[in-house]
């Protein structure tokens, strides 16, 4: 069996997922590129005696990359093995689609070129000329529709085909001047024993013309470089005197440029335009209806998200719970017995617990992109978010933080531009979580009036979000300081989802999610449990049960219980830890249980009401518990509850979601501020508010 | 020359120029915002902070810096 190795490659919304979908028989294999978190689709196709794997690169716009996923795309297709590329453009936009092609035909590698949709473009009356295309390109091409499953299949044999053939002869030469510079220059290139092929070193040559730097630090160490690089010098000079441009590159988007459009006014009669979008575009981006559609839309995303994905999440909840309770009855008794079923078990269910939530939202986002209004949000809101150092597509991502920062750090993938995505990113744990909720709720009713615990909440809620977007103008001037913010997006026409695409994405992120996130976030949980389980302390225990043995009624063998609980919690790790950092809350005002339940909250939020309600032994209890308020009541002053409060606003979030964040975040330096600043924040802004407080005598 | 944020709505014109500085020149370029294509101003916010052009056929939004970059005759 023969293999073939395919680099599939086209700009991005040309369709080129749902080729792949489209391939019958195909099997699809799903990772990342190495290094990075940018998904990485594979398929393999078995036909006669060829084994053909297709590797679907990200979407690229042009050579000059500049996106993280453009660059894993470049580095594709300059330095891996593959036999040939199947470049894909959308037929509607085929002028601008093929100077990124003429880009790829200067590589010179064996290669289709795939014209998509043509659907629309024969619908509107239009045509393109596939075999004049082909004779003017000098490769083949095929006309196919992944929404009909036209032509699709045809691809497959095709590449079989030209696998088999020699490499054609070009047929794409640009202006004289500049051949003859680069004819010039890549006989310079040849003379090193690193380059015998001509025409990989006419590519290289367009390159370095073009001032890429990716091939220039390839070129830079061999020793021909000094010699050449003096005469591309004067070759560059020559050419932008020549043609009165700024740059070679320039002059290279021109030619590009030109011949496209001279190509298709050759090869394709063009389609009436159609109207379509142009009409939902007068509602939807109104400019004083577009807000309120869009924020309806996002009000319906949101509501679907935690209210539908709340009804499996309480199933899901039980069937673990009830699982966990039957492996602890078959299984022997003792530590091993514990670690499985209090702690693996609850911290994988305490994950898949998520999922609902997650697909939902991801269907939701989905949906957007692939209708085109994702564009049309971003375009409405750029110009508020630009004010904070934001862009118009961090919305999505923020308001996703006020359900859950796991999902939300992961909708941060839609935001193609690194800087803007770290910044939103480092933001979103201000957006408050619905786990917070519990705590907020327990502490209001605690120290508030009923009639105002709303506005307190909104308050809050409010708050943080301001601060979110404060913080992230900060981050902008400071760590990214001077750096231009451009702002350059396609606007795509609106089209129906394909239910297939949007299953086969869908069930992509679920294994992604649980792979990767389930390791990140079954591991912190294990620990957490650890920490508050061990050491043990036996005589406390057996001291204990004798004690409750000889207690006179029901009641006072509860509290012994509980206060068992309280003990057993002090003297574990976790509480040991929550003692030595005692002195670093203590300025805040707060004991030992307070701090221990601070930190237990990096577990989970909602872990600080169950943490709180047994440090102060009055076992089992929620946020309604009206022993747990008079306790803390008792126990607590205002300005402590207040700090408390501005603390769990502010430090970092749950493992759950600290661990998502490493996942999508390489740089160990980011990590290690993401890690950092958050607690430094909080503790500044608890203890300036705990001294406020106390001076008006709080 | 003009640029295009001087332009109306609907207002057709073949780009001159494009003043940006790289990596925006690239990016624009690869979108089809390049020297001698048409461009038609399709809209803006409501702020003019925001705007979208249509170019060949491509739907493109740009802040208004790089809309001011895009010079018209």
């Amino acid at each position: 069996m023969k293999k073939i190795k395919v680099a599939l490659v086209g700009q991005p919304n040309v369709g080129k997922s749902s080729i792949i979908n489209s391939i019958t028989d195909a099997k699809l294999h799903v990772g990342n590129f190495a290094g990075v978190t940018v998904e990485k689709k594979e398929v393999l196709v078995k036909k006669g005696d060829y084994e053909i794997d297709i590797v679907d690169l990200p979407g690229i716009y042009s050579l000059n990359a500049y996106t993280p996923e453009e660059h894993v795309a470049k580095k594709y297709l300059l330095e891996e093995d593959y036999d040939l590329i199947i470049n894909v453009v959308d037929a509607n936009v085929l002028q601008r689609n093929l100077i990124f092609t003429m880009q790829l035909l200067d590589m010179n590698k064996k290669m289709i070129l795939v014209v998509n949709m043509i659907d629309e473009v024969e619908k509107n009356g239009g045509k393109i000329d596939a075999d004049k295309l082909s004779s003017l390109l000098g490769i083949p091409v095929i006309l196919t529709s992944a929404k009909e499953n036209r032509g699709v299949d045809e691809i497959i044999d095709k590449v079989i085909e030209v696998y088999n053939l020699p490499k054609p002869k070009r047929k794409i030469f640009y202006n004289e001047k500049i051949e003859e510079e680069i004819v010039k220059l890549s006989n310079i290139l040849m003379k090193s024993p690193h380059f015998n092929d001509k025409e990989e070193s006419r590519f290289f040559i367009i390159r370095l013309l073009e001032k890429d730097e990716d091939i220039y630090k390839i070129v830079h160490d061999l020793p021909i470089f000094l010699e050449l690089h003096e005469e591309l010098g004067e070759s560059i000079k020559k050419l932008k005197l020549e043609f009165d441009e700024e740059s070679v590159a320039d002059i290279f988007t021109d030619e590009r440029n030109s011949l496209a459009k001279s190509i298709v006014m050759q090869v394709m009669i063009l389609p009436q335009k159609e109207s379509l979008t142009d009409k939902i575009d007068k509602i939807l981006i109104h400019p004083i209806f577009g807000l309120p559609i869009f924020l309806f839309f996002m009000w319906l995303l949101f509501q679907l998200t935690f209210q539908v994905g709340s009804i499996p999440m309480e199933y899901i909840d039980q069937t673990v719970t009830n699982f966990a309770q039957w492996l602890k009855m078959i299984l022997p008794k003792g530590d091993l017995n514990s670690v499985i079923t209090d702690g693996v078990i609850p911290a994988v269910g305490a994950i898949i617990m998520f999922l609902p939530n997650i697909l939902i939202l991801f269907l939701g986002i989905n949906l957007l992109e692939q209708t085109g209004y994702m564009a049309r949000a971003a375009f409405l809101l750029d110009g508020f978010l630009k004010k904070f150092g934001l862009q118009g597509k961090a919305f999505i991502p923020l308001v996703s933080g006020f359900g859950c920062t796991v999902p939300a750090y992961m909708a941060a993938r839609t935001l193609k531009n690194p800087k803007d995505r770290l910044i939103t990113m480092l933001v979103l744990g201000f957006m408050n979580c619905s786990a917070r909720l519990p705590v907020y709720v327990l502490f209001i009713a605690a120290f508030f009036p009923a009639h105002n615990a709303g506005n307190v909440l909104f308050v809050i809620y409010i708050s943080g979000a301001i601060l979110g977007l404060v913080v992230a103008k900060i981050l902008r001037i400071v760590l990214f300081k001077g750096e231009p913010e451009p702002f350059v997006m396609e606007m795509p026409p609106y089209r129906f989802p394909s239910v297939k695409a949007l299953l086969m994405e869908l069930w992509i992120k679920a294994k992604i999610f649980i792979k990767k996130a389930g390791t990140f976030i079954a591991g912190a949980a294990m620990i957490v449990w650890f920490l508050s389980s061990y050491p043990t302390d036996d005589s406390l225990k057996t001291e204990y049960i004798k004690k409750i043995e000889v207690a006179a009624n029901e009641d006072e063998k509860k509290a012994l219980r509980n206060e068992l609980a309280a003990k057993e919690l002090e003297s574990s790790y976790l509480g040991m830890f929550g003692k030595a950092i005692e002195p670093i809350f203590s300025p805040l005002g707060f004991d030992w249980r307070l701090s221990v339940a601070t930190i237990s909250g990096l577990a989970a939020k909602e872990v600080i009401v169950s943490t709180l309600a047994t440090l102060y032994a009055v076992g089992e209890a929620d946020e309604h518990s009206t022993t747990l308020i008079n306790k803390l009541r008792e126990n607590i002053d205002f300005k402590t509850a207040i700090a408390l409060i501005v603390i769990i606003m502010i430090y970092s979030p749950c493992i759950a979601a600290m661990s998502t964040f490493y996942a999508e975040v390489p740089q160990w330096a980011w990590r290690a501020f993401y890690t950092i600043y958050p607690n430094v924040l909080a503790w500044t802004l608890a203890f300036i508010v705990y001294r406020v407080l106390s001076l008006f005598g709080m | 020359m003009k640029s295009i944020v001087q332009m109306k709505i609907g207002e057709e014109a073949v780009i001159k120029k494009i003043k940006a500085k790289e990596p925006v020149k690239s990016r624009l370029t690869a979108m089809g915002v390049a020297k001698g294509n048409r461009l038609k101003l399709l809209d803006y916010t409501l702020k003019k902070q925001t705007w979208e052009v249509d170019v060949e056929g491509t739907r493109v939004a740009l802040r208004k810096e790089e809309a001011e970059s895009i010079l018209i005759d």
